[in-house]
């Protein structure tokens, strides 16, 4: 019995890889596959210092986070209070500025999450994530 | 999004219909029978609305922060074409061991995944069903997960006594 399962498992797994590919290969332009954000949405701190007043931060870590320390001029723009902070941050927000979202560090997906909702939800257009996240400004400005 | 829901049940419920007249022992196995058409149903919708979705569900995995993303979006891709062909063999009970064991170890490879998930202190979805449980708190994703297990091992402990699926 054990045979046959592992038998009809294999051919099962086998199976399922056709449709899977086929999918692959018609979201291959739409899915980033090598990183969670495409590397033309994200920039480094040096880039985005280099922006200055053209670009309007978004800081996408809890409110405790924001509370303690901060990009200068950034905004508080989680998840947590969406509602709340969206419309603030577009009451600062200009059309011609470029929005840069960062949370903690590389690792995590707070800022991909915010910079999506704002392509999504509010139409924003230019909106970058930061690399490295607040760990890699603090890194580089301190 | 609003003619899914309507259009997948219908599809469901046919394919138990048909699934139940084409058993010619339908009347003995009744009840195992809703059982299987029952675990193979969820695992097929969980896949349809993930394979509709998989850049979101390759987030999803992602989340978990226990696997690269270069894996993460290739599973993303695979895992719920895998969940709806093993659902199918339930259903059509073709196959019926192989994929009742592959759904067993993804069913495993779930609680296990959403326990470390909260014992690593992650506030996650767990994607399980695409947008449908993104509001989903830890204990109602975890006792599905757990009620699914119980229902697929139930069904194991059949396909042992028996010598024919």
């Amino acid at each position: 019995m054990k045979l046959r399962a592992v038998r009809e498992g294999l051919l099962l797994i086998a199976l399922a890889c056709l449709p899977a590919i086929g999918e692959a290969i018609y979201f291959r332009d739409k899915i980033s596959w090598q990183s969670p954000i495409p590397a033309s949405e994200l920039v480094t701190v040096d880039q985005a210092r280099a922006w200055g007043d053209s670009a309007t931060w978004a800081d996408a870590r809890p409110d405790e986070e924001f509370a303690r320390d901060h990009v200068p001029g950034a905004f508080p723009l989680n998840e947590d209070r969406w509602n709340e902070l969206l419309p603030q941050f577009l009451s600062h927000w200009l059309p011609e500025k470029k929005v840069v979202v960062y949370c903690s560090a590389e690792s995590c997906n707070a800022a991909r999450d915010v910079a999506k909702r704002l392509r999504d939800e509010a139409q924003l257009k230019d909106v970058f994530v930061l690399q490295g996240g607040w760990e890699e400004w603090v890194k580089k400005t301190r | 999004m609003r003619i899914f829901w309507p259009v997948l049940a219908a599809i469901l419920v046919a394919t138990a219909v048909i699934a139940l007249i084409v058993s010619k022992k339908f009347r003995v196995r009744y009840l195992w029978r809703i059982l299987d058409l029952i675990v193979g149903g969820i695992f097929i919708y969980a896949g349809v609305i993930k394979a509709l979705d998989p850049v979101q569900f390759a987030n999803d995995i992602d989340n978990y922060k226990t696997l690269p993303w270069f894996i993460s979006v290739r599973l993303a891709f695979y895992l719920p074409w895998l969940e709806i062909v093993c659902g199918l063999t339930l259903i059509f009970r073709f196959l019926y061991r192989g994929g009742l064991s592959i759904l067993t170890a993804l069913i495993l490879i779930f609680v296990g995944a959403t326990i470390a998930a909260k014992a690593r202190g992650l506030d996650i979805t767990c994607g399980c069903f695409g947008h449908a449980s993104k509001n989903w708190n830890f204990t109602s994703h975890l006792l599905l997960d757990l009620l699914i297990l119980a229902a697929a091992l139930v069904l194991f402990s059949r396909v042992g006594r028996t010598k024919k699926s």
